[in-house]
């Protein structure tokens, strides 16, 4: 198993959006169920009357960090494919605390204000339109402010990094630590708000092995194995399998047609990436749009994600297939050879010939099509005799120029939508 | 066939906060396994916000650097963007328990101390204040906590630590609104 | 537009066919939702052995809500003709192998019918019009008063509304150039969401109309009393049960027979299964599993059986989920269907 299973290409784009929403729902189904969808019972958590927001989150976070922990340690999630929003430690903090007075005084946080606006809440509604005023304002001090939400930043780290601690040991100590919260917290009500305590709980259940109870001893114990189970992340070490290299290589299922690069760029594709290895005079001359250049020397072990669908593309083709080697040595599962480089993109993409007059039907109707796709890289179709209704006949040139550089309005030329992070 | 009338529906109670938080956690586990990343949503308001700003005014808001990192490239759509479907999962997903739980009331949520005005007010500048604190922090209590939470980030603990302070902080101010 | 011939032998078609925006898709839908409205109010009239004191809230408005979104819909495909001053030319012949010709000669019945239909509920759906203007009501309860008269209209809205609804997907399918409306269930299909949206439309009317003799709910606060009269209870009690009962029946099928449409495609050619592929796996696949499977279908589906187990409250969300659902399957398929292209099947 390759898990992120987006992440190594099990669907697209398209269909992550599909889960986005399976996943949405799950989510606000259970914010919901916990009582989320409620201010003043969010609200309680400060006044120490009822501290689900405590016993929720944090069950929460134990839950999915030991289950994530023990899948990544077996081998089926790769750990440093999941997106860690980088550490800003100053505007974090700030934000924090603005987000902590938000809380108390609206009542809600966005995730919850969600849920109680589905809900028929008036104020959740209310307080999703306060968010949108909020954040229009944002946007107009963000120019003043960029400098302090940029600052301190300290990259993708977490605890265990900047401790230098076994990732384990956080786990076991953040699992204690949680199960000493929730124990604190249900003395809190009773004492302090007067709540009696649930049938189900830690500190007064009805019967003494309560399923709660149970729970927490399951998560405690599996947490003591955590800290003593090593480091979950994988290796940098791939295995070269030089059998299935030769049969990748001469089955030629690693190739792609010049005309199918075509079509990914212009249905905007964003599931791969394609890496020219030409030097960077040769790319600054011309380069097929949304490239990346990246010349043979600087093809490093870290130079895109692991599970990137790596595109690659020289003059010829042997510059490439020797960085498809070096790639796939290097550990990247799933490396491409554009077939026949760029000579082959600018005769078929950029200049295609049109069939001869006496050529079946079919390859007319296919020349139309690939004198669209000419036009949209900004290119010319060579039109011989055969009369096109399609397009305005252009006049035959034996040497067509090269355009200069990528054509406006094409993909990759603008940069790409921020993917992750909240 | 039931032949309780639609009046007579009691409210259940909501769930026990341990397996609600279990419940909670194993969707975000399925959220890092499937998809790689955290649950969040506030960031799916951002993109709304530059879209719709973006339509009104586009000048204005490719200019913004705020703005244009939400916007994109303009090939696709940016509401074509997993936060967004995500965030709208959270409503149906929201409405469904509530619907189930008959908990849906058009009510407002205020202790007895305050009045609706006044409530819905302090509602709107919350949000106000959730929406800077969030863009400021990279993220909001489901982005930053819980997500980061679970997978140790730094900034997200000291985030969390800084949520819980503020709003025991202030807290005492505004004990008449819940109290 | 420009009024295009139906095949590629034109130049507009090749490579991209992207003329169609937000008009067609809109009257596709508004189309469906009359038809829809039209069947089911026709039903009920012959059904009930007309009454004019049986007739039930929101049947009665029913036909003059259907000749406003009528009129829209007309509007919108107006707006999308390129050339508006010819249009009356559509009415000097009748060519049976053109379904533009069908659909102008379909609506021009279709107007009457839903007149008459109008004008058998006017007593009981604008009264105050009745007290005005004494002719109408004079025509109103000699219909009314005439058997014959009413079965007929019941039957011409039963029967045109079928049409209408039919039309509106034959209208995309007879476009042979697109390998993604080339299919004969897309009629039945856009039949069976218009009859959803129909349905969906009468039981969102059962939630908005006042309900007789209820005083001023007992909020100060403006806006939740205005949302409180949503969350009640429809006035009518059986009859809006029945009809979310027939509203899911019609969501099943039309779930049905979207499986069976990309069962058909999916076992065609290279170019239909491509073309499916657009709204399975493609660009359209997140909306269309989201807006017109998820919430569309899916969603309300629960939802009405949840309500009419009287497990839920019942709420207005369901139909509006299938309103939105209706008109998202409008705009997908056109703007798929425009992207979806032959030459792909060549090697």
């Amino acid at each position: 198993m390759n898990a992120p299973f987006f992440k190594y290409g099990l669907f697209g784009d398209e269909i992550s959006l599909v889960v986005a929403f399976a996943i949405g729902i799950g989510f606000g189904f259970f914010l919901e169920r916990a009582g989320f969808g409620r201010a003043r019972l969010l609200a309680a958590q400060f006044y120490f009357r009822d501290l689900r927001v405590l016993k929720v989150m944090f069950t929460a976070i134990i839950t999915a960090m030991v289950g994530l922990f023990f899948l990544s340690r077996l081998g089926l999630v790769d750990l440093s494919l999941v997106y860690l929003t980088p550490t800003f430690v100053l505007p974090q903090a700030i934000g924090g605390l603005i987000l902590g007075v938000g809380f108390v005084v609206g009542g809600y946080c966005p995730g919850t204000s969600c849920v109680s606006a589905a809900t028929g809440r008036i104020d959740g509604m209310v307080y999703l339109a306060g968010m949108i005023g909020g954040l229009l304002g944002f946007a107009e001090i963000y120019p003043r402010i960029e400098h302090l939400v940029k600052a301190t930043p300290m990259g993708q780290v977490t605890l265990a990094q900047q401790f230098n601690l076994p990732y384990g040991l956080l786990v076991f100590a953040v699992v204690l630590m949680a199960v000493g919260a929730f124990i604190a917290a249900e003395w809190a009500e009773r004492k302090i708000g007067g709540k009696v305590p649930d049938t189900d709980s830690l500190l007064a259940p009805a019967r003494p092995l309560a399923p709660v109870r149970r729970f927490a001893i399951v998560l405690v114990s599996l947490g003591l194995v955590a800290a003593f189970a090593g480091n979950p992340f994988r290796g940098a070490f791939a295995r070269v399998d030089t059998k299935q290299l030769a049969l990748d290589a001469g089955t030629k299922s690693d190739h792609v047609s010049v005309t199918q690069l075509a079509d990914w760029i212009i249905e905007g594709r964003s599931d791969f990436v394609l890496v020219d290895v030409r030097e960077p005079a040769e790319f600054a001359s011309y380069h097929i749009p949304g490239a990346r250049n990246v010349p043979l020397a600087e093809l490093t072990p870290d130079f895109v994600a692991r599970n990137e669908r790596i595109v690659v593309c020289s003059e010829g083709g042997i510059h490439a297939a020797q960085a498809w080697f070096l790639l796939r040595s290097l550990g990247f599962p799933a490396v491409y050879l554009l077939f026949g480089g760029l000579e082959e993109w600018k005769d078929t993409v950029l200049y295609p010939a049109a069939p001869p007059a006496s050529a079946p039907a079919r390859d007319h109707i296919e020349f139309a099509k690939r004198a669209a796709v000419a036009k949209y890289f900004g290119g010319a179709p060579q039109t011989g005799g055969a009369p096109m209704p399609a397009s305005t006949p252009a006049l035959p040139r034996l040497t067509p120029p090269v355009p200069a550089a990528a054509p406006a309005g094409v993909p990759g030329a603008k940069p790409k939508k921020k993917k992750e992070g909240c | 066939m039931s032949s309780t009338p639609d009046d007579s529906l009691l409210e259940k109670p909501h769930m026990n906060p341990y397996w609600a938080g279990f419940g909670l956690g194993l969707v975000l586990l399925t959220s890092f396994v499937v998809m790689g990343r955290g649950l969040g949503a506030s960031g799916a308001f951002t993109t709304a916000v530059a879209t719709a700003v973006h339509s009104v005014a586009p000048a204005h808001a490719t200019g913004n650097a705020f703005y244009a990192e939400y916007l994109g490239d303009g090939s696709v759509s940016p509401l074509k963007d997993w936060l967004v479907f995500e965030v709208l999962g959270v409503f149906v997903g929201g409405f469904l328990s509530g619907a189930l739980g008959n908990r849906l009331r058009f009510t407002i949520e205020k202790g007895p101390r305050i009045s609706n005005p006044a409530r819905l007010a302090l509602a709107a500048a919350g949000g106000a204040l959730m929406g800077v604190g969030a863009k400021l922090a990279l993220g909001c209590t489901s982005g930053q906590a819980l997500s980061g939470g679970a997978l140790l980030n730094l900034g997200s603990w000291i985030f969390m630590m800084c949520v819980f302070g503020g709003a025991y902080a202030f807290a005492w101010f505004l004990r008449r609104q819940w109290l | 537009m420009i009024e295009y011939t139906t095949t590629r032998h034109n130049p507009g078609v090749d490579p991209i066919l992207h003329l169609w925006g937000w008009e067609i898709p809109l009257y596709l839908f508004l189309g469906g939702l009359v038809a829809g409205l039209m069947i089911l109010s026709g039903y009920h009239i012959l059904r009930s052995r007309w009454d004019r004191d049986q007739a039930q809230g929101h049947y009665v408005t029913a036909p003059l809500l259907s000749l406003a979104l009528l009129s829209a819909g007309m509007l919108t495909l107006f707006l999308d003709l390129e050339h508006k001053l010819q249009v009356w030319r559509l009415y000097l012949t009748f060519r049976p192998a053109s379904p533009m010709s069908w659909g102008s000669w379909i609506l021009l019945f279709v107007y009457p019918a839903l007149v008459a239909s109008a004008l058998l509920t006017l007593a009981a759906s604008l009264p105050r019009l009745r007290q005005r203007l004494p002719v109408l009501a004079r025509v109103s309860e000699s219909l009314a008063g005439h058997n014959g008269a009413v079965h007929l209209i019941g039957f011409a809205n039963v029967v045109l509304g079928a049409m209408l609804g039919i039309y509106t997907g034959v209208l995309l399918s007879a476009l042979g150039a697109r390998p993604l409306w080339n299919s004969a269930l897309l009629g039945p299909l856009f039949l069976f969401s218009g009859l959803s949206t129909g349905a969906a439309t009468l039981h969102l009317l059962s939630h908005l109309t006042p309900r007789a003799g209820e005083g001023s709910p007992g909020f100060s606060d403006a806006l939740a009393s205005v949302m409180v009269n949503w969350l009640r209870p429809p006035s009518a009690q059986d009859g809006s049960r029945k009809l979310e009962q027939a509203d899911n029946s019609f969501l099943t099928i039309e779930l049905a027979l979207l499986a069976l449409f990309f069962g058909g495609l999916m076992t065609s050619t290279l170019a239909h299964q491509t073309g499916a592929r657009l709204l399975l796996t493609g660009p359209w696949a997140a909306p269309f599993w989201v807006f017109v499977v998820g919430s569309g279908i899916l969603l309300p589906l629960l939802l009405q059986f949840l309500q009419a187990q009287r497990r839920i409250q019942s709420t207005w969300v369901p139909a509006l989920l299938v309103l939105g659902g209706g008109l998202a399957l409008r705009f997908i398929l056109v703007g798929a269907g425009q992207a979806s292209h032959w030459s792909v099947a060549l090697p």
